[in-house]
């Protein structure tokens, strides 16, 4: 298997991560772990979090040891976020802050140790998730890339790339209603929570393909079938597998 | 016009932003918040509208901080960073509308209180001033300088040592009276090196709290002096500070002129047992 910039796996064309622009992280800078961090990335309705969890199970029945850990779930910092949200508090700085704290206690409490103790770490949703959320509100874009400096590179991070108005068809029939910060209302795009949140996933979509060269996110067409999308997902993981096969927990 | 220190945050316009804002600096216990409230008495008697702020206050992330210390498994990126959104919120929703409005903001420490706890705990000093790049220049910064010697007696007899001051989480298996020489001298000299950078105002602040008081209040009058709406202020009050031969509670009283020795007394009592100490946490 070659590494070129645009690799051919299988039937359909992927841009493979060679592209490394991301600095080192800091804090956690120039270390290698024996464990592998998998995280998947794609505005809502892309289908990410399906995909994810069907190569947690691949990786389960293979005998790796897998942990999984979602964007915005620290124990430490939820009820912060959640009291900003309903009280609808924060602004773009304090909503993108307050995300990088919650990241921050997942890292240094989890992904970290379990990255150095060898584990293979999926994560649905990464800094790249901040820095297209965060953008999109106005932030800085090299400010919010330094604020992210302590997190580590993924192994490889999955961009599920699907245009807007499928994503948005997939979102609008599966639920009734879109909350405050996630249509973007803040932002005051549209005062009707469905058009706001469609400017506001446009945006982010925009973030995300600027990302693709910067980051070097590995593409996966999301408007193929789920079956296929996965023998992408698993052909790709297992390249970096193959050379971790001390991770089994199992033989 | 004012300015950060780099970087601007959306939607905040830096052209209308008339207020004066004063920051106090020190190491813990350095008799900040007694000196702020002493201020704070002292403006409003002037006329002044004043709003003070501190570490730890913001309506959105000053609980979750709270709590988050409590435990012991706070870590130290998660930790500058609960910091940073909790100073963030209150310079967009405290600091920003009391300037814009023409208000005094004092504030019980400011990033470099922040800056110079990261640093020592190890984070990128570079990551750290990044992320506070969007603060605002203040007017001034009043740095209450003191030993870690002349510290300890004002520990001992307040409050006794506490686990976060001791700076237990950066050196463990030390007791905590040694670990709090340790980290109070890193940050010291971290202190230190930021005031060369920021151009910190130093006040010696192992004197007694009259004394620093008056060398606040000079200092304060002369960066109120710099704002034209404020002439009538600094006028009124040139003389007892000019005047070098006073004696410091003198000078105060003098400065002071409603006030009677016996009124100082209580102020400066009712001051050093104000309700919130300033140390991430209230005092009953």
């Amino acid at each position: 298997m070659n590494t070129g910039n645009n690799v051919r796996i299988g039937p359909f064309e992927i841009f493979y991560p060679i592209a490394q622009t991301f600095e080192r992280p800091r804090q956690n800078g120039g270390q290698q772990f024996p464990g592998k961090l998998f995280v998947v990335e794609g505005i809502d309705g892309s289908g990410k979090s399906t995909q994810l969890s069907l190569l947690h199970k691949w990786l389960e029945s293979k005998g790796y040891g897998v942990v999984f850990s979602t964007w915005n779930s620290s124990p430490l910092v939820k009820d912060t976020t959640k009291l900003g949200k309903k009280k609808k508090m924060l602004t773009p700085a304090t909503f993108s802050l307050i995300h990088a704290t919650d990241f921050a206690d997942r890292i240094e409490r989890s992904i970290l140790p379990l990255l150095k103790a060898g584990a293979v770490v999926l994560c649905d949703r990464y800094i790249y998730t901040a820095f297209a959320r965060d953008v999109a509100r106005g932030m800085d874009r090299q400010w919010v890339r330094e604020l992210y400096g302590f997190a580590m590179r993924p192994t490889v991070a999955f961009y599920f790339r699907v245009p807007l108005e499928a994503a948005i068809g997939r979102v609008v029939t599966a639920r009734d209603g879109f909350k405050f910060y996630e249509a973007g209302l803040d932002l005051g795009l549209s005062d009707d929570p469905t058009e706001s949140f469609r400017l506001f996933q446009g945006k982010i979509l925009q973030e995300y393909e600027k990302m693709i060269p910067e980051f070097g996110l590995t593409v996966i067409d999301a408007t193929l079938p789920v079956e296929v999308q996965q023998m992408q997902v698993r052909q790709i993981a297992k390249i970096h597998l193959d050379k971790a096969k001390e991770l089994r927990v199992r033989p | 016009m004012r300015q950060t220190y780099g970087k601007q945050l959306p939607g905040m316009k830096l052209s209308d932003l008339s207020g004066t804002l004063i920051v106090v600096e020190g190491t813990d216990c350095a008799g900040r918040t007694t000196q702020i409230n002493l201020l704070k008495t002292w403006l409003e008697e002037q006329g002044h509208a004043v709003l003070d702020t501190g570490m730890t206050r913001s309506p959105l992330a000053g609980e979750g901080i709270r709590r988050a210390k409590e435990g012991n498994n706070l870590g130290r990126v998660t930790q500058s960073l609960f910091y940073a959104t909790d100073f963030i919120d209150r310079l967009e929703n405290e600091i920003v509308p009391a300037l814009r409005a023409g208000f005094v903001v004092l504030t019980d420490r400011y990033i470099y209180s922040l800056m110079a706890r990261a640093i020592v705990r190890g984070m990128d000093a570079a990551w750290i001033r990044s992320i506070y790049s969007t603060a605002l220049v203040p007017d001034a910064v009043i740095y209450l300088r003191i030993s870690v010697d002349a510290l300890i007696p004002r520990v001992i007899f307040s409050r006794g040592f506490d686990y976060w001051e001791s700076g237990m989480d950066e050196f463990p298996g030390q007791d905590m009276y040694e670990s709090f020489r340790s980290y109070q001298g890193v940050l010291l000299a971290e202190f230190d090196k930021l005031s060369m950078e920021y151009h910190f105002e130093t006040v010696d602040a192992s004197a007694d709290v009259k004394t620093v008081f008056a060398e606040l209040q000079k200092k304060v009058l002369r960066i109120l002096e710099g704002d034209s709406r404020k002439e009538y202020v600094s006028k009124q009050y040139e003389q007892p500070t000019a005047n070098a031969f006073m004696k410091p509670q003198e000078a105060v009283a003098a400065m002071l002129p409603g006030l009677g020795r016996r009124d100082l007394e209580m102020l400066l009592h009712s001051a050093a047992t104000h309700a919130s100490d300033g140390n991430d946490r209230s005092v009953a």
